[in-house]
């Protein structure tokens, strides 16, 4: 198991709390909680070991696409890096809704 | 023109979309969501990623209109393995409902399974779950019915499919599988003769749905639509019809093992066949021969020096029951020993089989019904079990309703008042365990090397979990659950008494007065506690300090949460 934490600055409110996915085989648990400071942090915690460089690079490029001040959590049980977007899309999808 | 309406998969959907299919949309309130993050505290240490919710959704609601909860497991988390968290979660809001239930308010729980058994990765804090939510399920049947809907993909196994023969109705589907030892593991521990896990039609063939709903181990046989099955837990919710519990119809499965002749296998098909003609056969007794097994074992040993001079009733070999006296109390001893001649092959080393299971219920049952009127004798199971039967017949005939059997009489023993005290001289695992000794009040045990209590046997439980032994054992250090030993065992803080000084093997007269000295302090801490249900585990100094700490929480936020 590994772990990694990445924080951004960040500037957009996010309406909720959203949960999508399930810690099983390729699939990926994303939480989203709004966070009143002005940057989104990311908390990954993978059960496959060695892909750090793939998760800062996935992670850097979809927060800079999407700026929103959060807490993330990530519980990985080795989604691949599209499966990782996707999901991340639908949480932000579940936390914009009013 | 007809319209095709498109109907929503049950099976596909996960286990929190299950529950939303099943509340009324407006009632749907979850429960220690993951907004609340409840993880396992055992699994990181152990370098698995946790959950937020553990692996199990709880949502109060209504179904149409009704009051209820719904459980429902998430087999694609940890195989829907159920850990310390995910357990109390389970037990915690049954036991809520109970309450409820109790105050007059008829909240009706659905169980959806989905799930291996225990979370091999936390082991006896599986197991001590399991026992809880037993406890439970026999408590509000008297209420409610408690409805198991069984989807698949998983199935239910290992403990939990003992919880969900102890449920009063249960739904499947045809992918569904209800089984206590799953395909992997009886190949293990049996090998690939009794049984190729390897072979999909033997699987379902076995302990598939359709199976099962023939063979009397289910209720109803469903297509997987989301619609009907919430429509059909509706009208069991609903239905008024007196029905007796499969775990009160001894006779019936006495009737279809009477039936049996476990020399040759049997077919899927012969069992439906026999299955139909149990319903009108005679009990005819097996002539069970007479000749005791002579190799000894702590269960004879103990059970022979502790009833003393009194008369046995017992009548199979494998199972001997004899009321005897401690002091002035009345009391009955039941214990589980080897047969070497036992009509089940994969029964003759003490394990816990089909014939043991039930034989264990009726004569928990005749205690009780003889008692109805008078003083409660106490009943002492003594444990010395080495695991449930692993087996071809013993999964085909339901093994697991055997066990749900043995699990009722015991807890409906405790919930009439008597006096339930466990003994455990020798080893107590898992099934066999569950079903004979863990629903006492109180448990004694010795403290001695060769008295151990776990889930599985080292080679299964690594075969399962994909790790080494190496990695087992030094998993084991860091979680108690998961060691076998009864030290570790007794940090969990279940145990009454763990008993020094005794010589376990060889026991003399001395030996037998610190146990009746023990169980007959087990019996007064009974008597004078009020409450019939198992939560002095979970009030004891060890669970209190740390032991059950997560069960403990677990059962707190709940109920913050109920209402």
């Amino acid at each position: 198991m590994e772990n990694f934490t990445f924080t951004f600055p960040a500037t957009n409110q996010i309406n909720r709390f959203a949960h999508v996915g399930v810690v099983g085989s390729g699939d990926l648990e994303v939480l989203i909680e709004p966070s009143s400071e002005l940057q989104t942090e990311v908390i990954i915690r993978t059960g496959i070991i060695g892909f750090g460089a793939t998760w800062e690079s996935l992670i850097q490029r979809f927060f800079a696409q999407h700026d929103i001040a959060a807490k993330v959590k990530i519980n990985d049980f080795g989604a691949t890096p599209g499966v990782v977007k996707l999901r991340l899309e639908q949480a932000l999808e579940v936390a914009a809704d009013e | 023109m007809s319209r095709t309406v498109l109907k929503t998969s049950f099976v596909e959907l996960s286990g929190r979309e299950r529950a939303h299919s099943i509340l009324d949309t407006h009632s749907y309130k979850e429960l220690l969501g993951p907004q609340d993050n409840m993880e396992s505290p055992h699994l990181e240490p152990q370098g698995i990623v946790p959950q937020s919710d553990d692996g199990v959704i709880v949502a109060k609601g209504t179904i149409n209109e009704h009051p209820a909860v719904v459980i429902s497991i998430e087999g694609n988390f940890q195989g829907g393995g159920i850990g310390e968290v995910s357990g109390a979660k389970i037990a915690g809001t049954l036991e809520l409902a109970l309450k409820e239930c109790e105050s007059g308010i008829k909240t009706i729980p659905v169980l959806v399974f989905d799930t291996g058994g225990v979370r091999l990765q936390e082991a006896n804090y599986g197991v001590l779950s399991i026992a809880e939510i037993g406890a439970a399920i026999v408590a509000l049947r008297r209420h409610v019915p408690v409805i198991a809907v069984i989807p698949g993909k998983i199935g239910t196994f290992g403990g939990m499919s003992i919880t969900a023969g102890l449920c009063s109705k249960i739904i499947m589907t045809r992918g569904a599988r209800l089984g206590l030892n799953g395909p992997e593991v009886i190949e293990q521990e049996a090998g690939i003769r009794e049984f190729d896990s390897k072979d999909k039609q033997l699987i379902w063939g076995t302990i598939g749905g359709e199976q099962r709903t023939v063979t009397g181990f289910a209720d109803v046989l469903i297509a997987d639509d989301a619609d009907a099955i919430k429509e059909e837990i509706f009208s069991m919710m609903t239905d008024d019809a007196v029905y007796s519990s499969r775990t009160l119809q001894g006779d019936r499965y006495d009737a279809l093992l009477n039936l049996v002749e476990p020399e040759e296998r049997l077919s899927a098909d012969e069992v439906r066949l026999l299955w139909a003609q149990s319903e009108n056969a005679a009990i005819e007794e097996k002539t069970t021969s007479l000749n005791r097994d002579n190799s000894a074992g702590r269960g004879q040993t103990w059970f022979d020096l502790l009833r003393g001079e009194f008369l046995e009733i017992g009548d199979i070999p494998s199972v001997r029951v004899a009321d005897g006296m401690i002091g002035e109390k009345k009391v009955r001893f039941i214990a589980v020993v080897p047969d070497n001649q036992n009509r089940f092959p994969r029964a003759r080393k003490g394990e816990v089989g089909l014939l043991e299971a039930w034989s264990i219920a009726k004569h928990v049952r005749e205690a009780i019904k003889a008692d109805q009127n008078s003083e409660k004798r106490a009943i002492v199971a003594i444990v010395d079990v080495p695991s449930q039967a692993y087996g071809y017949h013993e999964e085909l005939l339901g093994i697991h309703q055997a066990c749900a059997a043995a699990v009722d009489a015991y807890a409906s023993a405790r919930l009439e008042g008597h006096p339930v005290i466990s003994f455990i001289p020798g080893n107590a695992i898992s099934g066999a365990f569950l079903s004979h000794g863990m629903q006492a009040n109180r448990l004694i045990a010795l403290r001695d090397e060769g008295v151990n209590v776990h889930v599985m046997s080292k080679q299964s439980a690594a075969r399962i979990t994909q790790r080494t032994m190496e990695e087992l054992e030094i998993a084991a250090k860091k979680v108690p659950a998961m060691a076998y030993d009864v030290e570790s065992f007794e940090k969990l803080g279940a145990l009454f008494s763990l008993v020094d000084g005794v010589e376990a093997n060889s026991p003399e007269k001395k030996d037998r007065n610190i146990i009746y000295k023990e169980i007959d302090r087990a019996i007064d801490d009974v008597l004078t506690d009020h409450t019939r249900d198992l939560s002095s585990r979970l009030n004891s100094a060890y669970a209190k300090s740390g032991g059950r700490a997560a069960s403990i929480l677990v059962r707190e936020k709940l109920k913050e949460q109920w209402n």
